[in-house]
C-alpha cells in the first residue's frame, strides 16, 4: 500500500472518450495512477479496457477534450502520439511481446534501445553483454545473455521482454509501465513467479498498470483497482479486503439475462455423445454426456485444455486413450472429413486463421467443403449454391451486400454468422463451438446464441466453450469445468456467472 | 448476478436486436454509377484492350504492317505460343492451392527428350510415345506432390530442386545433343500444320484451356483448390483433404507440363535438352499477369491466355521493326511489373492475395522461349 506521503498520481486521465463509428467504446473515463503502485484495470470484454490502453500509447485519437497529467505536466490527449507516450516515460508489453526467440537476450534487449558501437561502427559485443548482464541481474533472471531467447521459460521471456520496456529508465519515479494481460500466454506453474517480480519491481519504485482477467492475480498483486464496463468507468478501489466475488460483481454488474435466450426446456434424455476416459495432450481422463437438444458448457481458463478437447472430438487433435461414443456407436476420427459424416460440426476459436477463406466469396465461405453437394452430372450446379447461400444469409441474419463479397469485407458478428451458418445448415447431431462470440459486439452476440439455441430445438446438441462466465451462464444448460486437463466439477441449473467464475479460478489456484 | 433488469438496460428479446446497428455491415466499397461501371469494365478488361490496341497498332505502323498483318504471322504466333499456354495453364493449378510449380519448364525438357528418346531408341508406336511423354512429367509432379505434402516443404524449395535435378539428367542422357533422329514423321507434320487455316497446336490449347477451366471452376475439387491456396488449417477443418488434393495439383501441372513437351517436340522435331527451364519464368509471369485481368487480383485460365499472347505480340511487333532481341526479356518483365502494381492499385481495397502468396517470386526478365 502507497502510504499518503508516497501517493502523488504519475498518471492522471480525465475525461476520456472515443468513439468507432458513432458507438462509445469510452465514455468520459477518469483514471489516476499513483506512484509506485501496482494499478490494476479490469473489465470483461468490450470494456473499453483496451482502447484506453491504445489511448495511453498514442495508437489510438482519443475525442477532443481528454486530458492527460503526467507528474506536473498536462498533455492533451487529442494530439497524443506514440512519440510523445514513449518520451513520457510510458512503456507498453503486451500479451504476446514482439521478441525474437532466435536472438540472444542481449540482442533482444539492444533493440528496444540501440547497440552500442565500436570502432568502425560495428557492434561492441562486449558492452551490450556487459550491460546486458547487469539488466538480468538487477531484474532477478538468471540467464546469460547470449542464451537464445527461445531456450528460457515463458515466465523470463516475459520479464526479457519488460526489461526491454524499461531499460532506459534508471529512475523509475515517473513513467508508467503498461502490462496488458502479461500472464495470458504463461503456464499456470510460472505465473506466480512473474507475479513475484512484478511486486518486486514495484517496491523498487516501478508504477505499474496491470491489464488482467484473472482476478486471483490482480488480488495478490495490485494496490488499487479501476473496473471498467461498456465504456464507463465503475469505480476504483483499493484491493485491501476485497473478494474475488466483489470483483465479479463491479465488472458484470449488468442484467444479461435477457440478452440470451433462456434454456426453455428440460434437455431430452438421450445421451447423444458420450466421452469415456479420454487423454491425449493436456488431457487426462474426461469423462461425460452430452444430451439431445443441450447446449453443455465447457468453463475452463486458456490452457486447461478445452479447445483441445473440442478438436479431439473433430478429429483435428490425436486421442492417446479413452473412447467416444456417438448416437450409441464408438467412434474415433481420424480425421475433420471422418467426424463430419458423422454428423459433428465445429466453429474454432481463431476465425481467421482456421474458419475464413479470405479473398473468397461469402457464398464460397457459406459452402466451403460442401462442393461435393453441387456437383451433379458433370455440372456445377451454381444456381443452386446461389439459392442455398440466399436461404442461409436469410436465415442466419448475415447482414452482407451481395454474397460475391469477399469474406474479408464483413464485420467480424456477420463473419462468425456465416462460419456459424455454414455448419448449422447441414443440421449436423454435435455442434463444437470454440469461443462463438470472440471479437463480435453484443448484438450480433446475442443473435448467434439465439441461432444455436433455434438449432438445439431442432435436435443439435451444443458443446460450448467460452471464456466470458456470464455469457455461459445465460446461454449453457449445463456447465461442466475443466481443471487443468481433468473435469473438476459439473454445475447444473441455476448457473451463476459468479460461481462459475469462482469454479474456474479455484481451480487455477488449487493446481 | 441473474436479475434486476433496470430500465435503460433491458433489450428486447432477440429478434428484435435485428434493427439495431450495433453491427453496421462494411458494404464493400460503394462504387456505383455509370463512371464506376466503366472503371470497372476498364480494370477487368485492361489487359484485353491493350491486346487489341497492339494488334491495330503494329497493324497500322509502317515499319511493321507489311510482315505483321500476314496470316502466316498470326499463325506462327499462335503455334509457338500454344507450348508456353499449356504449360501455363498446367501451372495454374498448384498455384491455385498456393503451391508454386518452378519444375514446370524442366518437366517439359525432360518429356521432349524421353518421347523422342522413346521413338528413336524403342521405335515405339506414336501414341505411346506421346502417353509415355505424359506420364513421365505425371511421375515428376507425383514426386513434387510427395515431398511438399509428406514432408511439409515449401513448394518453391521443392520444385527448385527438382527442376534443377531434371536438368542434370536430361543433360545425362542426351549428352547435351538434340535427338533428331527417329522422330516419326506424324508428329512432325501435326506439331507444323494447319487445320482451317488454324496451327493444329492451337487446337490441343483450346481442349487443355477448357479442361483446367473446367477443373478449377466446376468441379468440387477446383473448389476445394481454392479454398486451400486461401486458407489450409481451415481447409483442413471443413474436411478438405489437403494434402491428397495438393498431391494430385502436382501430378496435373506435371502431366501438363508432360503434354507441353510433347507439343514442343512436335513442333520443333526434335527434343532438345537445353530447352525447358527459360519456360518456368515466362509461365510464372504470364500467370500472374493474367491475374490482373478479367477476376481481378485472381489467377485465372481466360486471364493468362490473353497475357501469353499480349506478350508474344508485343515482343514480335518490336522484332519486326527491327528492335533487338533483348527487347524481348525487358518487355516481359516490364509489362509483369507494371500489370501486376496496377492491377494491386486498381484493386484496392481488396488484397492482391494471388500475386504475393507465394513469397520470393520476382521472376528475373526471362528468356524468350522457343519460337521454332
Amino acid at each position: 500500500m502507497p502510504s499518503p506521503a508516497t501517493a502523488t498520481s504519475v498518471l492522471r486521465v480525465s475525461n476520456l472518450s472515443k468513439a468507432y463509428n458513432g458507438i462509445l467504446a469510452l465514455d468520459g473515463v477518469d483514471l489516476d495512477v499513483r506512484s509506485g503502485e501496482v494499478h490494476a484495470l479490469l473489465g470483461g470484454n468490450g470494456s473499453g479496457k483496451s482502447t484506453l490502453i491504445k489511448v495511453l500509447a498514442g495508437v489510438v485519437e482519443a475525442e477532443p477534450g481528454a486530458v492527460l497529467q503526467l507528474g506536473d505536466r498536462t498533455e492533451d490527449l487529442g494530439s497524443w502520439n506514440s512519440d510523445k507516450a514513449y518520451a513520457a516515460g510510458l512503456r507498453f508489453v503486451h500479451q504476446q511481446p514482439a521478441v525474437f526467440s532466435d536472438l540472444s537476450i542481449a540482442e533482444n534487449i539492444a533493440f528496444g534501445t540501440t547497440f552500442p558501437k565500436g570502432r568502425g561502427g560495428k557492434i561492441d559485443w562486449k558492452a551490450l553483454n556487459a550491460r546486458t548482464a547487469e539488466l538480468l541481474a538487477r531484474f532477478g533472471v538468471e540467464a546469460s545473455p547470449t542464451t537464445p531467447l527461445g531456450a528460457l521459460r515463458a515466465a523470463d521471456r516475459t520479464r526479457v521482454a519488460i526489461i526491454r520496456a524499461v531499460q532506459d529508465r534508471e529512475d523509475a519515479d515517473s513513467g508508467v509501465l503498461v502490462l496488458d494481460e502479461p500472464t495470458a500466454a504463461l503456464p499456470a506453474s510460472e505465473v506466480e513467479l512473474l507475479l513475484a517480480s512484478l511486486r518486486r519491481y514495484a517496491e523498487a519504485g516501478q508504477t505499474i498498470l496491470y491489464i488482467s482477467h484473472r482476478l486471483d492475480e490482480v488480488l495478490s498483486v495490485a494496490d488499487r483497482v479501476t473496473v471498467l464496463r461498456d465504456g464507463h468507468k465503475v469505480a476504483t478501489v483499493d484491493a485491501t479486503g476485497l473478494t474475488e466475488g466483489d470483483l465479479v460483481e463491479l465488472i458484470v454488474g449488468r442484467p444479461l439475462d435477457r440478452m440470451f435466450p433462456e434454456p426453455t426446456d428440460a434437455p431430452d434424455a438421450d445421451v447423444v455423445l458420450s466421452a469415456r476416459g479420454l487423454c491425449g495432450g493436456p488431457l487426462t481422463d474426461v469423462s461425460f454426456d452430452l444430451h439431445r437438444g443441450e447446449v453443455l458448457g465447457l468453463a475452463g481458463l486458456l490452457g486447461s485444455g478445452r479447445s483441445e478437447l473440442l478438436r479431439m472430438l473433430f478429429g483435428a487433435y490425436p486421442v492417446s486413450a479413452g473412447t467416444v461414443t456417438l448416437g450409441g456407436r464408438e467412434v474415433r476420427f481420424a480425421t475433420p472429413s471422418a467426424a463430419m459424416a458423422a454428423g459433428m460440426a465445429y466453429v474454432p476459436e481463431e476465425r481467421q486463421a482456421d474458419a475464413l477463406f479470405q479473398g473468397n466469396s461469402v457464398r464460397h465461405n457459406l459452402s466451403a467443403g460442401d462442393a461435393k453437394a453441387y456437383f451433379s452430372k458433370l455440372l456445377f450446379r451454381h444456381d443452386a449454391e446461389k439459392r442455398d447461400s440466399a436461404d442461409s444469409i436469410n436465415d442466419f441474419l448475415i447482414r452482407v451486400g451481395v454474397d460475391t463479397q469477399p469474406v474479408e469485407t464483413l464485420s467480424g458478428g456477420n463473419a462468425q454468422k456465416v462460419v456459424l451458418a455454414r455448419w448449422l445448415r447441414r443440421q449436423p447431431a454435435v455442434l463444437l463451438l470454440d469461443e462463438p462470440t470472440q471479437g463480435v459486439d453484443i448484438g450480433a452476440r446475442a443473435e448467434i446464441y439465439a441461432l444455436v439455441r433455434q438449432a438445439t430445438r431442432a435436435g443439435t446438441s451444443v458443446l460450448l466453450v467460452a471464456s466470458d462466465p456470464e455469457e455461459m451462464a445465460h446461454a449453457c444448460d449445463r456447465v461442466i469445468v475443466l481443471r487443468s486437463g481433468r473435469i473438476a466439477a459439473d454445475v447444473r441449473p441455476p448457473l451463476e456467472a459468479h460461481r462459475l467464475t469462482e469454479l474456474v479460478n479455484l481451480a487455477e489456484r488449487a493446481s | 448476478m441473474t436479475t434486476t433488469p433496470t430500465p435503460e438496460n433491458v433489450t428486447e428479446a432477440v429478434p428484435a436486436q435485428r434493427t439495431q446497428t450495433a453491427s453496421p455491415v462494411r458494404q464493400a466499397p460503394a462504387r456505383r454509377g455509370p463512371g464506376a461501371f466503366v472503371g470497372h469494365l476498364l480494370r477487368q478488361y485492361s489487359l484485353v484492350a491493350l491486346l487489341l490496341a497492339s494488334l491495330v497498332f503494329y497493324g497500322t505502323w509502317s515499319e511493321t504492317a507489311e510482315v505483321f498483318n500476314q496470316a502466316a504471322n498470326f499463325q506462327n504466333i499462335a503455334g509457338s505460343q500454344s507450348v508456353l499456354a499449356v504449360l501455363t495453364l498446367g501451372l495454374l493449378i498448384p498455384m491455385i492451392s498456393g503451391n508454386l510449380d518452378l519444375s514446370i519448364g524442366s518437366i517439359a525438357g525432360l518429356s521432349s527428350i524421353a518421347a523422342a528418346g522413346a521413338y528413336a531408341d524403342a521405335g515405339v508406336p506414336l501414341f505411346v510415345g506421346v502417353l509415355f511423354g505424359i506420364l513421365m512429367g505425371a511421375v515428376v509432379g507425383l514426386v513434387n506432390g510427395l515431398v511438399v505434402t509428406r514432408f511439409g516443404i515449401d513448394s518453391f524449395i521443392v520444385t527448385l530442386g527438382t527442376a534443377s535435378l531434371i536438368l542434370g539428367g536430361v543433360n545425362w542422357y542426351s549428352k547435351g545433343n538434340s535427338i533428331i533422329q527417329g522422330i516419326p514423321q506424324e508428329i512432325i507434320t501435326f506439331g507444323g500444320g494447319l487445320t482451317l487455316g488454324i496451327p493444329n497446336l492451337v487446337y490441343v490449347l483450346a481442349a487443355t484451356a477448357f479442361a483446367v477451366w473446367y477443373l478449377l471452376e466446376q468441379t468440387p475439387y477446383g473448389r476445394n483448390l481454392h479454398a486451400i491456396g486461401s486458407n489450409k488449417a481451415a481447409s483442413r477443418l471443413v474436411g478438405i483433404r489437403v494434402e491428397r488434393d495438393t498431391c494430385v495439383a502436382f501430378v496435373l501441372s506435371g502431366a501438363i507440363a508432360g503434354l507441353a513437351g510433347v507439343l514442343l517436340l512436335a513442333r520443333s522435331g526434335a527434343g532438345n535438352p537445353q530447352v525447358g527451364s527459360a519456360f518456368t519464368l515466362t509461365a510464372i509471369a504470364a500467370a500472374f499477369l493474367g491475374a490482373a485481368s478479367f477476376k481481378l487480383g485472381k489467377l485465372n485460365v481466360l486471364g493468362s491466355l490473353v497475357a501469353i499472347f499480349f506478350l508474344a505480340v508485343n515482343i514480335t511487333g518490336l522484332q519486326f521493326a527491327g528492335v533487338a532481341n533483348w527487347i524481348s526479356d525487358v518487355f516481359t518483365g516490364l509489362s509483369l511489373v507494371l500489370a501486376v502494381a496496377f492491377a494491386g492499385i486498381l484493386s484496392r481495397p481488396k488484397k492482391h492475395k494471388a500475386a504475393v502468396s507465394d513469397g520470393p517470386v520476382a521472376p528475373a526478365p526471362p528468356p524468350e522461349p522457343s519460337r521454332a
